[in-house]
């Protein structure tokens, strides 16, 4: 019987063996597939980018589009200014839309020749996430200084009232990491998992024969139908976190207008 | 609706008109239609997160005030509640920022 385990995707085996002072270090098949992901971004924007000419060619259009795309989501979510954080931004864009684009493969040339989706585990998530925070509480400190709190203290609020809506405010701002890192990792993990449970039920339907296995024809629709929307996910989850990171940069670079 | 007439004569400019209007309207829609789909799981993970992030980052500093300064069980209640209360905010916020 074939194995049909729906996480054994999510596993992850080292490569090379590596290890500091009883630390296992050790390049994994997730550490490939990062490498993998921010190599083909460099490369194909590279080979994109080589024989720039005023009339773009294909692949040149697609470059321009794409830096387009994120330059305009940083102008309209952060303004004018938000575009210093436009290589951060876009960066974050590139390497979360191509994560999630290579673990759309279910077969890949890599040890094992499984596919690896690096954004369905939280730490990576949760990593480009307070990534994200430090650079906002940072940059907001460093530029506004103690004005930066102003973000805790709505205007238009009764003094008395702020004894509750400070802590509520205070809240929100740290729930902002954790909301931002559990969705692009829940949606990475749901998608896969289902496409997964639906693969699955065609091997069990088509093992036990007969009628049976005609009937596999259905959840085989399903996996079809699922993996042109978990394309889709793939790149809207890319375009959040990156819309979510602008509009976070938006409270460091001018606080107090919400 | 157009009319058809011999091919000799000149086109109608009407019926271009109402061609491309058609066309139009039938692009729309298909783009309404490949617009709304996705958006609505996608939608339910994003007010999700807001507001399991809010009641989980409450919880947090909850129990991290009990921890400081030993005022358990009230700081982890107090820190729910409020949680709860950054969560609701929080999807209000989303709600608030989708509309616009």
């Amino acid at each position: 019987m074939a194995d049909t385990n729906p996480i054994k995707q999510f596993e992850i085996h080292p490569i090379a063996e590596f290890s500091v002072a009883g630390l296992n270090l050790s390049f994994t098949n997730s550490s490939y597939f990062m490498v993998l992901a921010v190599g083909l971004t460099i490369g194909l924007l590279a080979v994109a980018t080589s024989r720039a000419a005023l009339v773009p060619g294909r692949a040149q259009s697609v470059a321009e589009l794409l830096y387009e795309f994120v330059a305009d989501l940083v102008r309209s979510s952060a303004g004018n200014d938000g575009l210093k954080f436009f290589p951060l931004v876009f960066t974050l864009f590139a390497f979360i839309l191509m994560a999630n684009m290579l673990g759309m493969m279910p077969y890949f040339p890599a040890p094992d020749f499984h596919g690896f989706t690096v954004t369905s585990h939280l730490i990576v998530t949760v990593a480009l996430a307070m990534l994200v925070m430090v650079i906002v509480v940072g940059y907001g400190l460093f530029k506004n200084g103690l004005k930066f709190f102003s973000i805790f203290f709505p205007a238009g609020v009764p003094a008395p009232l702020y004894v509750i809506v400070t802590p509520i405010e205070i809240i929100s701002f740290l729930s902002r990491p954790i909301s931002l890192s559990i969705r692009l990792f829940a949606n990475m993990l749901a998608g896969h998992i289902l496409l997964k449970v639906f693969a699955g039920f065609i091997v069990m339907l088509g093992a036990a024969g007969g009628a049976l296995a005609a009937v596999g024809i259905l959840p085989f629709l399903m996996v079809v139908a699922l993996t042109a929307l978990e394309f889709l996910v793939a790149f809207l989850q890319a375009y959040v976190f990156a819309v979510l990171t602008c509009i976070y940069l938006n409270d460091a670079l001018h606080p107090g207008h919400h | 609706m157009s009319s058809h007439s011999d091919h000799t004569s000149k086109p109608d400019p009407d019926d271009f008109e109402h061609r491309l209007a058609a066309k139009l309207k039938a692009r729309q829609e298909r783009e309404a239609k490949e617009q709304a789909g996705p958006s609505g799981w996608s939608q339910g993970i994003r007010y999700g997160s807001e507001f399991f992030g809010g009641v989980l980052a409450g919880t947090g500093l909850g129990l991290l005030v009990d921890w400081f300064f030993g005022w358990s069980p009230f700081g982890l209640l107090t820190g729910v509640i409020l949680g709860f209360v950054a969560g609701a905010l929080n999807i209000v916020r989303a709600v608030r920022s989708l509309e616009k």
